[in-house]
């Protein structure tokens, strides 16, 4: 289960990155993770649920989008989709594909709620209670 | 609501500490492997036959890691061979910072090479890189062929995969040369060494390329300095 610590990894992340815009919470996290990492997308959700709690993350959602797997001859350079059963060896010439992508997990970028909206939904709150 | 690029790697940090503890290791022109398997695969008696076979010929240490327990540290330093052991509790995997911190067990400077045993577990410890030189997995035969197919992601970043139990290929109705294709199809480039830890069979092989990985490796450390 290291999905739980990558959770926290995207959490830390993103809040060090809401902190330098003094951000109040984060609304959204966009995470890329690829196809061909070891991590499961349920697995992950599950875990961010259970990290997020007592952060600035609190209420905020994981937005994950999963990168393809493409792959690369080294040689005749034809760029595909690796089939359902993984071969790493070029069909057409039998030297080996490179991984282009697939193998991605970052944070993407993160959605914060701003000052002014933070004061404008104070102030709803405000008169509404009046 | 403010939208703020971040484009940060999630394993950021570990990567960080694991570049580290890479330019130490290339520093004092040690040779690092991560040893990475599933539980049972026969890690840690590979290990004592290879401590046997090098038969002091270089100078080694062992970084054990498990759930519990310190049984593998002491089959290790029963051969004479300076271990620690690593207990990560319930964390499934190594990481960079649980080395960096388990080398000031070790005068680092009077070793050749290093071996961290990782946790038994072909999924979470292929994604945390720990600093070293060489990706070793080890497979053994009596798991069947189709590991390397289940578990592609491991087999694909290794940069040995060693075959162990082959004496055992029979006995579990497995075939050989399928499990070799198979480690093929998802690494073409590897080097693969099948041997067996309890019979010795195909162990000079493996023996003779460790070798020569760890003289090249002082070599090139020297021309560099």
């Amino acid at each position: 289960m290291h999905e739980l610590s990558i959770a926290a990894s995207i959490l830390d992340i993103a809040e060090a990155r809401a902190r330098e815009h003094n951000a109040g919470s984060i609304q959204v996290i966009r995470v890329r993770l690829g196809e061909f990492t070891n991590i499961a997308r349920e697995a992950l959700e599950f875990a961010f649920e259970i990290a997020r709690q007592g952060t600035l993350a609190q209420n905020a959602r994981l937005e994950i989008e999963i990168v393809a797997m493409l792959v690369e001859c080294i040689v005749c350079q034809g760029v595909n989709h690796p089939e359902r059963t993984l071969c790493l060896i070029c069909a057409h010439c039998g030297f080996p594909l490179r991984v282009v992508s697939g193998e991605e997990l970052q944070v993407d970028y993160i959605e914060l709620e701003t000052e002014a909206e933070r004061l404008a939904w104070k102030e709803y709150r405000y008169k509404q209670m009046c | 609501m403010e939208r703020v690029p971040v484009q940060t790697n999630v394993l950021k940090a570990n990567q960080e500490t694991a570049a580290e503890n890479r330019a130490r290791f290339q520093t004092e022109g040690l040779l690092v492997i991560n040893l990475m398997s599933s539980p049972g695969a026969g890690k840690t008696t590979l290990l004592e036959t290879t401590i046997k076979g090098l038969k002091g010929g270089c100078r080694l240490g062992v970084i054990e890691g498990d759930l519990q327990t310190d049984l593998d540290t002491r089959r290790i330093r029963a051969l004479g061979i300076r271990s620690h052991q690593i207990t990560t509790g319930t964390v499934c995997h190594l990481d960079a910072r649980m080395v960096a911190r388990a080398l000031t067990e070790f005068s680092v400077h009077e070793l050749d090479l290093l071996v961290i045993e990782n946790v038994g577990n072909l999924i979470c410890p292929a994604s945390f890189d720990l600093g070293e030189g060489l990706r070793v997995v080890l497979c053994s035969v009596a798991e069947g062929a189709e590991k390397p197919k289940k578990y592609p992601v491991m087999f694909h970043k290794a940069d040995v995969v060693l075959v162990n139990k082959i004496d055992l290929a029979k006995a579990s109705g497995v075939d050989l040369a399928e499990l070799i294709s198979n480690v093929r199809q998802v690494n073409p480039t590897a080097s693969i060494f099948p041997l067996s830890s309890r019979t010795g069979e195909g162990f000079s092989t493996w023996l003779d390329w460790l070798e020569h990985s760890v003289a090249t490796h002082s070599a090139a450390t020297l021309v560099r300095s």
